[in-house]
């Protein structure tokens, strides 16, 4: 057993060291001095008293009947549902409004990975969002990384799936799709952001771009499905260009929305 | 902490905030993990607002005379010394885990991280109080240290 094995016990043992160290990492601290001053300097860290599994019950308790005079928030289920109908309304509504004229020159292959990589990046920002409305939720991928971890994984995906080719009007047939984009991203954030009210948001910049990047994404998938320009540039700047710009917005309002709270704070104060 | 004044206003924002979205308390889910969250935002929203006051305060020429110390009993220990060095991430981490006694999974919650994160962070902070340990000179905080029961 190394340094690096005694680290492991530490972080995955309670709160008392010493007593819950198994026999090997007992012999690894007879030798390494190193290892014994860290522990010793963990078990001085005792003075500050948890709170009692009763308190805690009590706590929980007084909680749960407290909820009675407020609406508790309903199951992750219903919001996880409720996005998903928001996103796939505005993309159906956006696609009755210009037409599916992607369809037609996609490969089946081409569709079916383009829908598939929107559909999971909007679950997993939908997961994410939802997650976060609650205080203390267990999250799968940091909160901080999704926006960008989802905006990378698109990327990809799409310029892979998509040859780059030489477009002419490119400026112009890119600019008229992010018009056409980005209402649809727009009409989507309202709801959205009702929805999220009914939570906790604790980190409003986070949450402003997770949720101006799902509100972005609307307006993708509705010009995924409408504009039969196949050119990987295109979608990448033009089509992608809608859900960065959401994800732009949703950040700076949240950033609005915190200062505006940390004003109204230093007000009262 | 700036002042202990200080504290109890975190404290007491804490706790309305709480107040505030209790609804979002899912009953059967671990507490700590909610509450901490919530206290930790609340912290940190403390110190921005802080800080922004700090700029706009203007510099005096002469200093007021700086009242008597007096014993609040609060006196950082041994272990908060040292924890105090490190980064504000690991620091936390630690802190929840060996003081709060948090699970891995509590601390991951009530930070927004996850279990993997925070186990690295753990990791970091001990390698580096253990070079803290080695260099700190005798008679310091680790005579202290080892003359804990």
């Amino acid at each position: 057993m190394n340094c690096r094995d005694v680290d492991r016990v530490l972080i995955e043992s309670e709160k008392s060291v010493t007593a819950s160290l198994p026999a090997q990492a007992q012999g690894h601290l007879m030798s390494c001095e190193r290892c014994r001053q860290l522990v010793r300097a963990l078990e001085a860290s005792g003075g500050a008293e948890a709170p009692s599994p009763a308190l805690l019950l009590q706590l929980e308790r007084s909680l749960a009947e407290d909820l009675q005079p407020v609406r508790p928030l309903a199951p992750q289920r219903y919001f996880l549902a409720a996005f998903a109908a928001i996103y796939v309304l505005i993309v159906a509504f956006g696609v009755y409004r210009m037409g599916a004229f992607a369809f037609s020159v996609m490969s089946p292959l081409q569709a079916i990975v383009t829908l598939g990589a929107l559909a999971a990046s909007a679950g997993v920002l939908t997961s994410s969002l939802v997650q976060q409305m609650v205080p203390g939720s267990r999250h799968r991928i940091r909160p901080h990384y999704v926006p960008a971890a989802v905006m990378i994984s698109l990327m990809s995906v799409m310029a892979g799936i998509f040859q780059f080719q030489h477009e002419q009007n490119f400026w112009r047939q890119g600019w008229s799709c992010l018009r056409a984009g980005a209402p649809f991203g727009l009409l989507a954030a309202l709801p959205f952001w009702l929805l999220l009210r009914r939570g906790a948001i604790l980190a409003p910049r986070i949450a402003g771009a997770a949720t101006g990047l799902l509100a972005g994404l609307v307006g993708t998938s509705a010009l995924e499905i409408h504009c039969p320009i196949l050119d990987a540039w295109h979608i990448l700047i033009w089509h992608l260009g809608v859900a960065l710009l959401g994800a732009v917005v949703g950040f700076a309002a949240g950033f609005a929305g915190e200062m505006a709270a940390r004003n109204a704070q230093s007000a009262h104060h | 902490m700036a002042s202990r004044e200080h504290a109890d206003d975190l404290l007491q924002e804490t706790w309305l905030r709480i107040h505030r979205v209790r609804h979002t308390y899912r009953p059967g889910e671990p507490v700590l993990p909610w509450v901490y969250a919530i206290a930790r935002r609340v912290r940190v929203d403390g110190y921005r607002r802080t800080g922004r006051i700090m700029m706009h305060e203007t510099a005096m020429e002469v200093l007021p005379e700086r009242p008597a110390q007096v014993e609040s009993g609060n006196s950082l220990s041994a272990f908060d010394t040292l924890v105090a060095t490190l980064p504000e991430g690991q620091r936390e981490v630690v802190t929840m885990l060996k003081m709060g006694g948090l699970s891995l999974d509590e601390v991951a919650r009530a930070t927004s991280s996850t279990v993997g994160a925070v186990k690295q962070k753990a990791h970091r902070a001990y390698e580096k109080l253990r070079k803290l340990l080695e260099i700190r000179p005798e008679g310091g905080l680790r005579e202290e240290i080892n003359e804990l029961p």
